[in-house]
C-alpha cells in the first residue's frame, strides 16, 4: 500500500473511532437521563415503590370526598340516605348547608305524587300529607 | 366561598366540541373532494383540526381530573359507564363486518366457484404470521394486566416496564400485519374475499393503532406520576380497550384466517 493511501486509511479509522465514541457517550447519557426520570422518586412519594396513593395526591373535590368518607361522613350525598321510621322519636334527618331545604315526601312507596315542602331549621316539621316527622340538621361543606 | 353540595362535575364551557364537529365536517367533505377532484387540502385540514381537538380536549380532562380533583367516585363511575358503552358500540361495529364475512362465505355464489375460499384465491397460512400475531396480542394482554397489578401495588418501575412492553408488542403486531398486507397474494379488489378480508382486518389494525396510542399516553402519564394506586381510570380504560382489540383479533383469526382458509 502506498504512503498516501495508508495515511487516508488511518485518518478514516480515527474518524470512525471518534464517531463511535461520541455515539456511545450520547447513548449512555440519554439512557442515564431516562433512567433518572424513571427511577428518581421525589421526596413526596412516600409509598413503598414509587406510585403515589390518593392520600398523598388526591386534590380538590375528590380529596374532600375521600377525607370525609374516611371519617364516616358523606357531605356530598354520594351514598343513599339513611332510612328512618319518621316518628317523633326517630324523625327523618335532613342534612342541609343552609337553614332550609326542600323535602319531597313519598308518603307511600310507589306514590307518583310527591309532596314538596320547605323544611326549616328548628323544631321538626311534619309532612302535610302523611305526617312523617322531618328534622333539619345543619352541616358545613368541607373546605 | 360557594362550593357545590354534590359530587358531580359541572364542566366549564369548552370550544373543543365545536372544533371537533368542524373538523369532522372538513374531514368527511375533504374525503369526497379527494375522491372526485384529487385534492387533499380540505381533508388534511380536517385531520389536523381533529387531532388538535383530541389533544386539547383530553388534555383538559386530565387537568380537570388529575390536577383539579373533579373526578370524584360518582364521576369516575360515569366515566366507566361511558367507556363500556363506547366499547359496546365498537363491538357492534365489528359485528357488522363479521356478518358480511359469514354472509358471503357460508353460501358462496357461483361467481366465486361455489366454494370458499373462492377459486383463484391463495389464502394466507393461518399457522404462519397470523399465528405469531395471535401470540403477540395474547402476550400483550398479559403484560397489560401485569402493568395494572403493578400500578395497584405501587410498583412504579414494573408498571413502566410492563406498560412499555405492552406497547412494543402492539407495535410489533402492527409491523407484522403491515408486512403481511404488503406481501399478500390478493388485494382488496379481489372480489368479496378481498373486501371482507381487508376491511375487517384493516379496521382491526386501525383499532390496534388507536389502542397502542392510548396506552402510550398512559405510559407518559404514569412516568409523570398522574396515576395513584387507587385512582387510575385512564389506564383502566386503555386496558379495557386493549383487551377488546385482542378479542376482536381472536374472532378474526378463527373466522377469517383459520375457518376461512
Amino acid at each position: 500500500m502506498s504512503g498516501a493511501c495508508s495515511a487516508h486509511t488511518l485518518k478514516a479509522q480515527v474518524d470512525v473511532e471518534m464517531a463511535s465514541k461520541i455515539l456511545l457517550r450520547a447513548c449512555r447519557v440519554t439512557l442515564m437521563r431516562r433512567q433518572h426520570v424513571l427511577l428518581r422518586t421525589p421526596q413526596r412519594v412516600m409509598s413503598a415503590k414509587g406510585i403515589p396513593t390518593d392520600e398523598e395526591q388526591a386534590a380538590g373535590l375528590e380529596r374532600r370526598v375521600l377525607q370525609a368518607m374516611k371519617k364516616g361522613q358523606d357531605p356530598y350525598s354520594i351514598l343513599k340516605p339513611k332510612e328512618y321510621t319518621g316518628t317523633r322519636d326517630d324523625p327523618h334527618i335532613v342534612p342541609s348547608i343552609n337553614n332550609k331545604r326542600l323535602v319531597g315526601c313519598l308518603c307511600e312507596e310507589d306514590n307518583t305524587a310527591i309532596v314538596w315542602f320547605w323544611l326549616h331549621e328548628g323544631n321538626p316539621q311534619r309532612c302535610p300529607s302523611c305526617g312523617s316527622h322531618y328534622e333539619l340538621v345543619h352541616h358545613e361543606l368541607p373546605h | 366561598m360557594a362550593h357545590q353540595a354534590h359530587a358531580y362535575h359541572m364542566v366549564d364551557p369548552s370550544p373543543w366540541p365545536l372544533t371537533g364537529a368542524v373538523g369532522a365536517l372538513l374531514l368527511t367533505s375533504g374525503l369526497a373532494i379527494w375522491f372526485h377532484f384529487h385534492s387533499i387540502t380540505l381533508m388534511t385540514l380536517g385531520l389536523m383540526l381533529l387531532f388538535l381537538t383530541m389533544y386539547q380536549w383530553w388534555r383538559d380532562i386530565i387537568r380537570e381530573g388529575t390536577f383539579q380533583g373533579h373526578h370524584t367516585p360518582p364521576v369516575q363511575k360515569g366515566l366507566r359507564y361511558g367507556m363500556i358503552l363506547f366499547i359496546t358500540s365498537e363491538v357492534f361495529f365489528f359485528l357488522g363486518f363479521f356478518w358480511a364475512f359469514y354472509h358471503s362465505s357460508l353460501a358462496p355464489t357461483p361467481e366465486l366457484g361455489g366454494c370458499w375460499p373462492p377459486t383463484g384465491v391463495t389464502t394466507l397460512d393461518p399457522f404462519e404470521v397470523p399465528l405469531l400475531n395471535t401470540a403477540v396480542l395474547l402476550a400483550s394482554g398479559v403484560t397489560v394486566t401485569w402493568a395494572h397489578h403493578s400500578l395497584m401495588e405501587n410498583n412504579r418501575k414494573q408498571a413502566i416496564q410492563s406498560l412499555t412492553l405492552t406497547i412494543l408488542l402492539g407495535l410489533y403486531f402492527t409491523t407484522l400485519q403491515a408486512t403481511e398486507y404488503y406481501e399478500a397474494p390478493f388485494t382488496i379488489a379481489d372480489g368479496v374475499y378481498g373486501s371482507t378480508f381487508f376491511v375487517a382486518t384493516g379496521f382491526h389494525g386501525l383499532h390496534v393503532i388507536i389502542g397502542s396510542s392510548f396506552l402510550a399516553i398512559c405510559l407518559l402519564r404514569q412516568i409523570q406520576y398522574h396515576f395513584t394506586s387507587e385512582h387510575h381510570f385512564g389506564f383502566e380504560a386503555a386496558a379495557w380497550y386493549w383487551h377488546f382489540v385482542d378479542v376482536v383479533w381472536l374472532f378474526l383469526y378463527v373466522s377469517i384466517y383459520w375457518w376461512g382458509s
